[in-house]
């Protein structure tokens, strides 16, 4: 069995309420590249976290060159000759690409033949050497903050080279890189296969394995769902297993009634810190009683247009308009008064004051107005009274009722709070971004009715998911964003979920 | 199948007595000041002294305990009347910290804001002549409005140019150090003292020597504010629309702007309000404690109204007690030293130490938790293990 470097039998990882790997077995032959492929939290990750010594398994065996090992560490991993490129990099921004490299195995060199030195001189033209060897030209006496993101991908690589791995783990590597960048990164894999390395890829972008991989495992909710041969399947396929049949628990719903146009956007742009642009001209309208969906690949933008329409970003280019009125250099407080509802997507960093407790983040959007606050004055009472309906009507449960620290709270129970708050704010337009994140099935189950309801009563609702069968399930329209571009608006029944999936993989509509 | 307990005893009595989180605010605190003062009586011993006897003369010479004697026109009242003109300044400088920690910034400027409001209002009105009745609320209303001032300095650097606050009043104590020392050396210089010219007496909100049924008394007028402003901070944090904006922007900055607070306004009116009471205490310190300013001297009262602030567990009330025992700690040290024979470096060693043990609070309450969990797990084995025995017997 020595043919496979790789061999993971049986892995079980559980976390707290979630099986992260259940089951799974792989492996990998030497010198070929073998592409992982699953949605968000398939457990893709997780698996080679254990791979790389970050985690260790609760069952199952790992072994390296057909011998059993038990990988402790990070470093015990570089020991068996395994490197990690992780989704975000790890390096030292104001060190040059050769501290960066030999950081931990630095070369001793002896000054006058006396005092130890690190032999920085030696280890630029070793680091120089390597590059050259797998294409991967850098500057080694460049600084980090100097550099772009795909050079610092490729100082990543090096460090790995530099340690003689033989197994290399890229973690969703094209994430962050351009088309043109992606393409280069490609290439430099097939270059580490050609010259007898071993490439493990994790991806949810089934274009890049259909160029690279050889063979390709596709995990679906924890388990294995098949490993098949690249060359013969076809992407329609693998997106088919990769969003698994059998899966999708249905929701109960009527027929869509619409009504008047309640959202309007036209040619939204917006950009982050460094002045980029995430979303790009997109446009899109929800009507009243309409479940707008957008679907997409985490980090295409869809997060940022759902804060340009609710004002928690600015957008610099294009217009919002709600029920009619140009919303666009609102504040977000005219904004929720106009008849916006917002559930965002980081329940503990946006939608919750987590020291407060849930009487108070429940009238977290109202505080300021009567009966909560009469003349600046806090009206407990009002707080009270206001929790006690909500926790009873939506059913939060929490230990102390009213009085509970929101932070003890499950994450279930939060995200009613919230849901429930936003809502009793009775507005036109709800956006749930990421509503059923991290929550077990029973609790989707009730966000979900509740989206459904919200919609049969007439409300206008934007729905951000990354779970295709959410969409699926609860979109009237959906709009696929890629790239921050909007790719496709169509009515949810002329869609299948395979053709939703490949336009988030960037397929462009036929 | 008998196990040890892994929880000694000891620490059971620590978690059964500091355990109850509701009281923890109480509890905890006064444990620092005990082990401080344990602290300090081994020092006081080990300089051969009766540490009782150290600590009886500390509360006698602030006034809380009679002295065995008294010079003419003195009395207990005097010393304790004395305290209070000491403890004025203490409470709003703490009080001002409290305001700016619990809306989630870190005033460590209160010196400097402090002696911005004491030499405006020494110089505006301390040197006019005009009469008390007016002199007295325009004292009080430009020491709020120039430490204010200062305060929303800091607050909009912040917002606007997104600049760290420690940073900001740091860096603004010493510039309004140095710039209000040239201006007393260069025009308000008294040639004996070598401090600020003194102040009218009509403008001083502490009044001198007061003849009082045979006594003469220092009476701060001050002291006066001193609880109502406790009880409106108070009020304000918990009460009011102002208090719940400024604290959910110091407890979560992007909450705060989901829930359409105006982030960068409340910023500034946090710190303009911790500056305002920063004022009090400048103008009850400088125009009240003193009647001068000495130039090239930050007061220390701005940094130890942190630690006492922290004493008091960041609750107005909690500080109206923990500025009160820190002033007589300090006061009482001079006649401690006097009677006891210990040097009066002594008496800021028990106050270092107090607040030393104070901002261990949060270490003692880990280490309360930590126990706890032991002990609720130990528990918990010892049920599974009897459930398995008599599981076993079954």
């Amino acid at each position: 069995m020595d043919e496979f470097i790789v061999e993971m039998r049986h892995i079980t990882k559980r976390f707290p309420g979630i099986t992260a790997n259940d089951d799974v077995s792989i492996s990998v032959k030497k010198g070929e590249i073998f592409a992982l492929l699953g949605e968000n939290g398939a457990g893709k990750s997780t698996l080679m976290s254990m791979l790389f010594g970050m985690y260790e398994p609760d069952e199952g065996e790992i072994y390296i060159r057909g011998k059993k090992v038990n990988i402790t560490s990070p470093s015990h991993a570089t020991q068996l000759n395994i490197g990690m490129v992780h989704q975000h990099f790890k390096l030292v921004e104001n060190y040059t690409i050769t501290e960066n490299i030999i950081l931990g195995q630095e070369p001793k060199a002896r000054f006058l033949g006396l005092l130890p030195s690190v032999d920085i001189k030696g280890s630029n033209k070793k680091i120089a050497e390597l590059s050259k060897k797998y294409g991967l030209e850098v500057d080694p006496t460049k600084k980090i903050e100097e550099i772009n993101v795909s050079t610092r991908q490729r100082v990543e690589i090096l460090k790995m080279l530099y340690r003689e791995a033989e197994i290399l783990i890229f973690d969703e590597p094209t994430a962050v890189l351009t088309p043109q960048e992606i393409e280069f990164l490609l290439e430099i894999i097939r270059g580490l296969r050609n010259s007898g390395k071993t490439v493990i890829l994790i991806t949810h972008k089934l274009e890049e394995i259909k160029k690279v991989a050889d063979r390709c495992a596709i995990l679906c909710r924890g388990k294995l769902v098949g490993v098949m041969d690249v060359a013969d399947t076809s992407t329609k396929t693998m997106a088919n297993m990769m969003v698994g049949r059998d899966v999708s628990f249905t929701t109960e719903k009527d027929k869509p009634r619409f009504g008047a146009e309640v959202l309007e956007v036209s040619h939204l742009t917006v950009k982050n810190h460094d002045s980029l642009p995430v979303v790009k001209d997109v446009s899109f309208k929800v009507r009243a009683g309409e479940i707008f969906a957008i679907a997409g690949v985490s980090g295409n933008g869809q997060t940022e247009v759902a804060d340009a329409i609710t004002g928690l970003a600015d957008s610099c280019g294009g217009s919002i308009k709600l029920s009619g009125r140009d919303i666009t250099k609102e504040s977000v407080r005219e904004r929720t008064l106009a008849g916006i509802s917002y559930i965002p997507e980081d329940r503990h960093e946006v939608g919750l004051v987590l020291d407060f407790d849930l009487a108070e983040n429940l009238a977290l959007r109202e505080y300021f107005k009567e009966p909560f606050c009469r003349k600046g004055i806090l009206q407990e009472a009002a707080f009270e009274e206001h929790g006690k309906r909500l926790i009873e009507e939506y059913d939060i449960r929490s230990g102390q009722g009213t009085v509970t620290s929101v932070r003890s709270m499950s994450g279930g129970n939060q995200q009613k709070a919230i849901i429930a708050r936003e809502i009793e704010l009775g507005s036109e337009l709800m956006i749930f971004v990421q509503p059923t994140r991290g929550l077990d099935i029973g609790a989707i189950e009730n966000i979900h009715k509740q989206i459904i309801a919200q919609r049969d009563e007439g409300k206008a609702i934007l729905l951000v998911s990354l779970e295709l069968d959410e969409i699926i399930n609860l979109a009237d329209t959906i709009g696929v964003m890629y790239n921050g571009e909007m790719l496709n608006i169509a009515p949810a029944e002329t869609l299948t979920a395979n053709q939703v999936g490949e336009y988030m993989m960037g397929v462009k509509a036929v | 199948m008998k196990k040890t307990s892994s929880v000694n005893p000891f620490k059971r009595g620590f978690a059964a007595v500091l355990g109850n989180e509701k009281s923890q605010g109480i509890t905890i605190p006064v444990f620092a000041i005990l082990l401080s003062l344990v602290a300090c009586a081994i020092i006081i011993l080990a300089l051969g002294k009766n540490p009782l006897t150290a600590f009886t003369s500390l509360l006698q010479g602030s006034g809380v305990l009679p002295k065995v004697t008294y010079a003419a026109k003195k009395s207990m009242f005097t010393d304790f009347m004395s305290m209070i003109n000491e403890f004025t300044p203490m409470l709003f400088a703490a009080l001002a910290v409290a305001l700016a920690l619990k809306t989630g910034l870190f005033n460590i400027g209160v010196s400097g804001q402090m002696l911005v409001a004491g030499f405006i209002a020494t110089i505006t009105v301390g040197y006019s002549k005009l009469p008390m009745a007016a002199a007295l609320p325009l004292v009080l209303i430009i020491g709020i409005i120039s430490g204010a001032a200062v305060g929303a300095l800091i607050g909009w650097l912040k917002h606007r140019f997104n600049i760290n606050e420690v940073v900001t009043s740091i860096m603004l104590n010493y510039i309004f150090e140095y710039l209000i020392s040239y201006f007393i050396n260069s025009y308000y210089i008294n040639a004996i003292s070598r401090q600020s010219q003194a102040i009218s007496a009509s403008a001083s909100l502490t009044l001198a020597n007061v003849a009082l049924g045979g006594l003469k008394v220092d009476i701060p007028l001050g002291f006066i504010l001193t609880i109502p402003v406790a009880f409106l901070v108070l009020f304000l944090l918990n009460r009011t629309r102002l208090g719940y904006e400024l604290k959910v922007v110091g407890l979560n900055r992007r909450a705060a702007k989901y829930a359409g607070i105006n982030v960068g306004r409340s910023l500034i009116t946090s710190m303009a309000l911790s500056g305002a009471l920063a004022g009090l205490a400048g103008v009850t310190l400088y125009m009240g404690y003193y009647t001068s300013i000495q130039p090239r001297v930050l007061t220390s009262v701005g940094f130890d109204s942190i630690a006492v602030c922290l004493l008091g567990n960041m609750h107005p009330i909690g500080i109206l007690f923990s500025s009160l025992l820190i002033t007589v700690i300090s006061k009482g040290g001079n006649y401690m030293s006097s009677i006891v024979g210990v040097p009066e470096e002594i008496t800021e060693m028990i106050t270092g130490l107090i607040l030393l043990f104070s901002a261990c609070g949060a270490f003692i309450r880990y280490r309360v938790s930590i126990t706890k969990e032991e002990i609720t797990e130990e528990k918990l084995r010892a049920k599974s293990a009897a459930a398995a025995e008599g599981g076993e017997k079954a």
